[in-house]
């Protein structure tokens, strides 16, 4: 009965799971793009007034655009950022500071510790003596990359365990190379998918913050929908859905990206 | 049109122009008709003072915009407000940022985006905002125009911000969830509402939950000075059911989540259209047993970057149009009494207010007994109503 | 395998900086992004913490925000959080299990990772109306239930209530147990299971002495993790329930609105001592965590 790959048990507790995450999405959705009331909701009308134009005109309002760009240039500088400052220095923690690598893995963690609205107050303390720093459009990158810290970093350092970290670092070095060429030639295409899931995770991060988008008074894609779910709620809840469901995808692809990998090392 | 190139020839011929090239011509520039506006614009020849706003006019017009903020469309008619003061001063742009800010978020942009472009020009705040913006010197004192028709309880003593309307509390309901309206707060009792009266936020926190409590008070014998009969009153409908939990937002109002909302006279009209393409109708009541009067105060905000076009906004706040503007909203405007005087309200324009004999009883609360009616809901609403039960 | 690293010197250094040194300034990038954007923010909270309410500095405000009402909201935030990540924890477990034990077919695992990483962000007044839209009053299954004959609201049902809060954290807090100890449970299943039935053992003995034990590290880590986030959770709550007897509601009362009630430096006192729980609260984790990663590579 276990271990045959097909335990009906856990079909089960999965059919209902998949039920209950898709259920409030499924009428999130419904509100979003059927112009019916629930409470005349019926079989007969289960069908009708079902129309994208709630979300094509989301799509031409004011800023939509301006801010859908603004936060994709956020997501490529912050991911860009991350993964400069957390390769180098897990890969430095890997081979010089072993014994500290738990430390620096607490200090990842500092982002739970100063969750959100503590991170925001620090910012409301803050205000008066960064104004200049703050009018910068990229203000929010050396934030989002705080936040996406604790996955980034992870995914980092699961993978770098897992390689021969200093036999391949000195027999590159011994070869001739220098660190650079070591470190893009030689160990970022081991880490390679370690590297994409950490840069996914951050993407989904920075499309998906907002108390500090505001409080920073910053147009993002997430604080554009909240402000136009004040306009139009149906469109901006179409918008959300849409956004959801392009973000599951990315992670979707993510995962068939990760998987040949993983098949390798699946005991079955 | 034909009005618009009227009042170019007299600035022309008026006061010495700086960069009219400057500005991108076409009247108002926004394409989007706004069924509203049309009604407001033909109004203002009869506009006070007149001449003077011409050269704050073409002042402005060098600045090309008014930043605004925290002004939504269906907010007393913000929408029309907004389009009619386009169409009056065409080339000034008029951008709203953050329609849902809270007076709050306006003050922290105002202090935040200091010395930045975008830094807000004029804010529309709560008394209690207004008054720390004042202490903290962040207002540009201005004398408007009109001043002289502005009762003295609409407005700062040293002119930091103005009152440009007011409006009473009211109780929407959505009669197609709920058969009958309830009309008092004697009726929001009933036992068939169990669950679906709802605040508009938290009246420690939002202008218009407060000004429900503070009705709530009067109408159950407190008074200016006595909030605390309104907090009893919302304890009671707690500990009923009757007080749902739901945060008012504008899509349960939509999907009939929160379908008994108490909030301000003004807030309904704007949305009359959306409720209807909803399929939603729905039944205003004013409740005679508890009438608050609550304003919120516009001003300029020093040193922001667009001085004399905030001073124009205010203007146009405080004239006929704006008037006008406020009226089709449900909101009164401040100088009602002179516009009666004038002859321009008629009954189409009164359609949206609170009946006469409702508005002829309000009274507004002085800073201090809003501080201290802050006080006892900062002690007492979260033990006897929010966190009961 | 030969290694050219000494314990504190690297391999050939070139440069004049003495390699002690060098370690440490690797570090540099790093601990200035925390210092700068997460503990600098985190010190200045503190600094307005350590006001009284007249201004003057000193404990005033820090004292007040754990008595009266907001020591009640401290309790309540943190019983309740401990309800929700109990039932994450649990629940999550559940799932991770079966996501372990399912092979076929086989989209299964990489589907549900999906969706977790999506799921676990969520929060905030999306999620709380998407949950309105399904359960609410004007809610599709709520409507179902009354056509079936079963009036939900009859009784004191409210997603705004406890029981009702915990079935929507759940939303994030399940996802987030499987992101975290998918891993740890897929070891457990394996190899172990078959070598402890070929040594005598049933099912029983097997979690008991192995899987449990095996398993402990990663589940209290789970768990802390769990009640960290619920306990920081704001805008969802906001949006669901008027109660205010949750920490961050009330810190949002002096960060936010129309009418600000009491002094700023309460508020910043009400989010130090949340920061000092989160603290501890992650402390335990990395403990627990580690001890978990023991197990993973095995």
């Amino acid at each position: 009965m276990r271990d045959n790959g097909r335990p009906v048990w856990a079909y089960f507790v999965l059919c209902i799971t998949g039920l209950f995450f898709l259920a409030p999405f499924l009428t999130m959705a419904r509100f979003a793009f059927q112009n019916v009331l629930v409470i005349d909701l019926g079989w007969s009308n289960l069908f009708e007034n079902w129309s994208f134009d709630k979300a094509t005109a989301a799509f031409g309002a004011t800023y939509f655009a301006e801010s859908l760009w603004y936060s994709l240039r956020l997501a490529v500088f912050t991911s860009v950022l991350s993964v400069a400052i957390i390769v180098p220095t897990a890969v430095f923690v890997h081979l010089r500071l072993k014994r500290l690598r738990t430390i620096i893995e607490f200090f990842t963690l500092l982002p739970y510790v100063i969750p959100a609205i503590g991170l925001v107050a620090g910012i409301v303390v803050l205000k008066p003596y960064i104004r200049g720093f703050i009018a910068s459009d990229y203000s929010l990158v050396p934030f989002y990359a705080v936040l996406s810290l604790p996955f980034t970093y992870r995914a980092l350092d699961s993978a770098l365990q897992s390689l021969p970290l200093e036999t391949l670092v000195s027999a590159s070095r011994s070869l001739g190379a220098t660190w650079t060429q070591t470190l893009f030639r030689v160990l970022l295409p081991n880490i390679k998918t370690a590297v994409i899931s950490g840069v996914f995770l951050t993407i989904a991060i920075v499309l998906g913050e907002y108390t500090i988008a505001d409080v920073l008074l910053k147009r993002t894609l997430p604080a554009f929908m909240v402000e136009y779910r004040g306009t139009d709620p149906r469109g901006g809840y179409a918008l959300a859905v849409l956004t959801l469901a392009l973000t599951t995808l990315l992670f979707v692809v993510l995962g068939l990206l990760t998987r040949s990998r993983h098949e390798k090392s699946r005991s079955s | 049109m034909q009005l618009m190139s009227k009042q170019w020839k007299k600035a022309l011929a008026g006061v010495t122009v700086l960069g009219l090239s400057l500005t991108a011509c076409g009247g108002s520039e926004s394409s989007e008709e706004s069924d509203m506006s049309s009604e407001t614009t033909t109004a203002d020849a009869a506009s006070s003072s007149g001449a003077d706003l011409t050269a704050l006019y073409e002042e402005c017009k060098t600045e090309g915009k008014v930043n605004l903020i925290a002004l939504p469309d269906e907010w007393a008619n913000y929408k029309g407000i907004l389009q009619s003061f386009r169409d009056k001063y065409p080339g000034v742009e008029n951008p709203v940022a953050n329609p849902d800010a809270s007076s709050a978020d306006e003050m922290a942009a105002v202090e935040t985006l200091a010395g930045q472009p975008d830094m807000p020009d004029n804010v529309d705040v709560s008394p209690a905002i207004a008054q720390e913006m004042v202490d903290k010197g962040l207002f540009e004192p201005y004398v408007v125009t009109s001043d002289a028709e502005i009762p003295a309880g609409l407005k700062d003593a040293a002119n930091n911000w103005t009152a440009a309307y007011y409006g009473i509390m009211a109780i929407t309901t959505n009669t197609k969830i709920v058969s009958t309206a309830p009309m008092t707060f004697a009726d929001l009792k009933k036992p068939e509402y169990k669950g679906l009266v709802a605040l508009n936020g938290d009246p420690r926190e939002a202008g218009a939950a407060f000004a429900a409590v503070m009705a709530a008070s009067f109408a159950n014998g407190g008074s200016a000075d006595d909030i605390l009969p309104g907090i009893e009153y919302f304890a009671e409908l707690k500990s009923s059911g009757n007080l749902g939990s739901t945060d008012v937002t504008k899509e349960t109002v939509l999907s009939g989540e929160t379908p008994i909302a108490i909030d301000w006279s003004y807030n309904v009209p704007g949305l009359a259209g959306e409720l209807e393409a909803a399929g939603i109708t729905y039944e205003t009541h004013f409740p005679s047993d508890g009438i608050y009067g609550g304003f919120y105060g516009q001003g300029v905000v020093k040193n922001s970057p667009h001085q004399a076009c905030s001073k124009l906004w205010l203007e146009h706040l405080l004239s006929n149009e704006g008037a006008l503007g406020y009226l089709e909203g449900g909101a009164v405007p401040a100088r009602i009494e002179a516009l009666t005087k004038a002859g321009l309200v008629t009954d189409e324009v009164k359609k949206n207010l609170p009946p006469e004999e409702l508005l002829g009883q309000v009274k507004f609360l002085t800073p201090t007994q809003v501080a201290a009616a802050k006080k006892v809901l900062a002690e007492k609403w979260g033990p006897m109503v929010a966190d009961a039960g | 395998m030969i290694s050219l690293k000494t314990e504190k010197g690297g391999t050939a250094s070139k440069g004049v900086v003495p390699p002690f040194l060098l370690n440490w300034l690797g570090l540099l990038p790093f601990a200035a992004l925390i210092f700068v954007f997460l503990v600098v923010p985190a010190i200045g909270v503190f600094i307005q913490a350590l006001h009284n309410s007249d201004g003057s500095v000193g404990f005033g405000s820090m004292r007040e925000a754990v008595t009266g009402q907001n020591f009640d909201a401290f309790v309540f935030s943190f019983g309740f959080s401990l309800g929700t990540a109990t039932v994450g924890t649990l629940f999550g477990l559940l799932v991770a299990y079966a996501i372990a034990v399912t092979s076929r077919p086989r989209w299964v695992r990489g589907v549900a990772m999906s969706f977790s990483g999506v799921t676990a962000n969520m929060g905030g007044v999306l999620l709380a109306f998407a949950f309105l839209s399904l359960l609410g009053r004007q809610g599709v299954l709520t409507k179902i239930f009354s056509a079936l004959g079963w009036d939900l609201y009859a009784g004191d049902f409210n997603l705004g209530n406890t029981v009702g809060l915990i079935v929507v954290y759940s939303y994030f807090n399940i996802p987030l147990m499987v992101l975290v100890s998918l891993a740890a449970v897929e070891n457990v299943k394996g190899t172990w299971r078959e070598a402890c039935s070929s040594l005598g053992g049933n099912a029983f003995t097997y979690w008991r002495r192995v899987g449990l034990p095996v398993l402990s590290p990663s589940i209290i880590s789970g768990f802390l993790l769990l009640f960290a986030n619920s306990f920081s959770a704001y805008a969802t709550a906001r949006a669901l329930t008027d109660n205010s007897k949750i920490v961050p509601l009330r810190i949002g009362f002096f960060l936010s609105g129309d009418i600000k009630t009491g002094t700023d430096s309460l508020g910043y006192a009400l989010a130090a001592w949340m920061i000092i729980v989160m603290a501890v609260c992650i402390a335990l984790y990395w403990i627990a965590r580690s001890r978990a990663e023991r197990w993973q590579r095995a």
